[in-house]
């Protein structure tokens, strides 16, 4: 008995050792780790080829009972999608390759300029607690540990384990995975309304909850950024809509260069141009089950309240892990924190992760992400 | 040498590996498409769990980290923390079993689930210890009552399969 117990704790013992030196060596990187998972995935991949043939039916079965009334919903939903979209695509790449164009006139890098890679979405992870795909692209391709991931509808992840012929992708929605963003704040409806013949010339000023309201000697403008005045070379004096918790001051204790308040200096716009702000902060997913959230967007009053439907796109930079100007996804949840924090927003994702198919890889390796030689 | 390939396959550790890798493309293809409720269903951890059940603590250890380590060569998780997991639920399922007084089917699906169910909470504890964020919260209890559940029906022949697997060499002659 005490020989079958020692042997017992000697074996748990060993177990447990073993264990621990593998996690190690996998979280430093070893090269023995990737090697043994390179090789089984090699043996691996024709057995699992001929098990998803033969269990395609029961697959086909389950989804067939299980989703055919999503099925059909989403079609409809796509027939009315795909309709609506037609016209506007057309305009939108227009716009798009202008402004590729522009940028490239300027000098300025551009998503058109990065070589890229198509590849196939073959496989998730069967883990609950992991979001990641598997493409049939790899090392042979050019790929690299860290490229961003891009289906038609915007930024689904990035690269984290490269093959020779495949490679793993981490989804946007995993709890490791973290972006730099710009916050692109959507402009107020503008207004522009006619004075009447006969209407008195002079400066009235209208105070709204929301916007700034100049009435000028003929033409009324509304705009959507605080203090600034379309086609006005010399902002007129206008009142803002006070922030919450703020103490309204009476219009004529107001002074030169009060933040929210009015203001005389000399500031041009631009006639018509309804610049859209930016403000940045870092993409985190939070799991399968919860959308992702925008962290550290600083509540600045020239920014503005953030609204719901704001696009959220990649913020670019060095150290940043995508190229700027990729499609994210928008704002559909806003979470006001007191004091100097800023909001927290959730992010309703352009590309739907669960229905992934074919993905673009671009050819960008994030320097962050760059193994430095020894 | 075909002598010694016989010897190998004979080996009940060997035969487990083949049984796993089959039990692991069922789990890469057909169960992870099939996801009741959104839970992707772990018969991984099913087949350590009926490990232990069939053949006793000790055995269920080391098949429970050998299935184990044969989940983590397809997982993007630290290699062996599978292994590590897999290795405590097919022990616990051994011991579970060795407390009961004249097991039943039913004792053995209820031992079955809830091993399984234990392996879901610990995997994502032995995560964060790892080092993973964001994965330990409510959801856990979720998946683990899901898979324990889903475990439980497939209990019974999974733990023949073990049975067979890891007999002794000179029974399967």
């Amino acid at each position: 008995m005490a020989d079958l117990s020692f042997t017992r704790r000697r074996a748990i013992l060993l177990l447990s050792l073993t264990s621990v030196i593998l996690i190690t060596m996998d979280l430093r990187g070893s090269s023995v780790i990737n090697f043994a998972r390179s090789t089984f995935g090699v043996v691996f991949r024709p057995i699992e080829s001929a098990t998803k043939v033969v269990t395609r039916p029961i697959g086909n079965a389950w989804n067939g009972m299980t989703h055919y009334n999503d099925v059909v919903k989403e079609n409809h939903r796509l027939n009315d999608l795909v309709a609506f979209s037609e016209g506007s695509t057309i305009s939108a790449i227009a716009s798009v390759r202008e402004a590729q164009e522009l940028l490239s006139l300027n000098g300025l890098p551009t998503l058109a300029g990065i070589a890229s890679c198509t590849a196939q979405v073959v496989g998730q992870s069967p883990s609950n607690f992991t979001q990641t795909v598997e493409i049939n692209r790899g090392s042979e391709c050019g790929l690299k540990v860290g490229m961003p991931v891009l289906n038609a509808a915007g930024m689904i992840g990035k690269i984290t384990d490269v093959y020779n012929k495949r490679s793993v992708v981490m989804l946007l929605t995993d709890p490791g995975y973290s972006l730099a963003v710009k916050v692109v704040n959507i402009p107020a409806p503008t207004t522009t309304t006619t004075a009447a013949p006969g209407t008195p010339v002079g400066d009235i000023t209208t105070t709204t909850s929301t916007t700034t309201t100049t009435t000028l000697p003929r033409v009324t403008t509304t705009t959507g950024i605080p203090g600034f005045v379309p086609g006005a070379t010399i902002a007129t004096s206008s009142t803002l809509a006070p922030l919450p918790g703020e103490v309204t001051v009476p219009v004529g204790d107001v002074g030169p260069n009060q933040p929210g308040k009015s203001t005389s200096s000399e500031i041009t716009v631009p006639p018509g141009l309804d610049v859209p702000l930016r403000e940045t902060g870092a993409l985190e997913g939070r799991g399968i089950s919860r959308t992702p959230i925008v962290r550290f967007v600083e509540n600045q009053p020239r920014f503005g309240a953030v609204r719901i439907g704001s696009p959220i796109i990649s913020a670019g930079g060095a150290t940043s892990l995508a190229p700027p100007d990729i499609v994210i996804g928008s704002v559909s949840r806003i979470v006001n924190r007191t004091g100097t924090l800023g909001p927290i927003l959730e992010v309703t994702l352009a590309a739907n992760l669960k229905n992934l198919n074919f993905v673009r890889i671009l050819l960008y390796q994030p320097s962050s992400e760059r193994v430095v030689a020894p | 040498m075909i002598q010694r390939v016989l010897l190998f396959a004979e080996n009940r550790y060997a035969r487990l590996v083949l049984v796993g890798l089959m039990v692991l493309s069922l789990q890469t293809t057909v169960f992870n498409d099939m996801r009741p409720f959104g839970v992707c269903l772990q018969v991984m951890v099913l087949l350590a769990a009926s490990a232990g059940l069939a053949r006793g603590s000790d055995v269920g250890a080391i098949a429970g980290f050998i299935i184990g380590l044969l989940y983590d060569l397809v997982l993007t998780t630290p290699m062996g923390l599978c292994a590590a997991v897999f290795a405590i639920v097919g022990y616990l399922a051994g011991v579970g079993q060795s407390l009961v007084y004249e097991p039943t089917w039913w004792t053995r699906m209820l031992l079955g689930s809830t091993a399984s169910a234990i392996g879901m909470i610990l995997l994502p504890i032995a995560s964060t210890v790892t080092g993973a964020t964001g994965i330990l919260n409510v959801r856990v209890l979720f998946v683990a009552l899901i898979v324990g559940l889903f475990n439980a029906v497939l209990s019974i022949p999974a733990e023949r399969l073990c049975r067979w697997a890891l007999t002794e060499p000179a029974a399967v002659r």
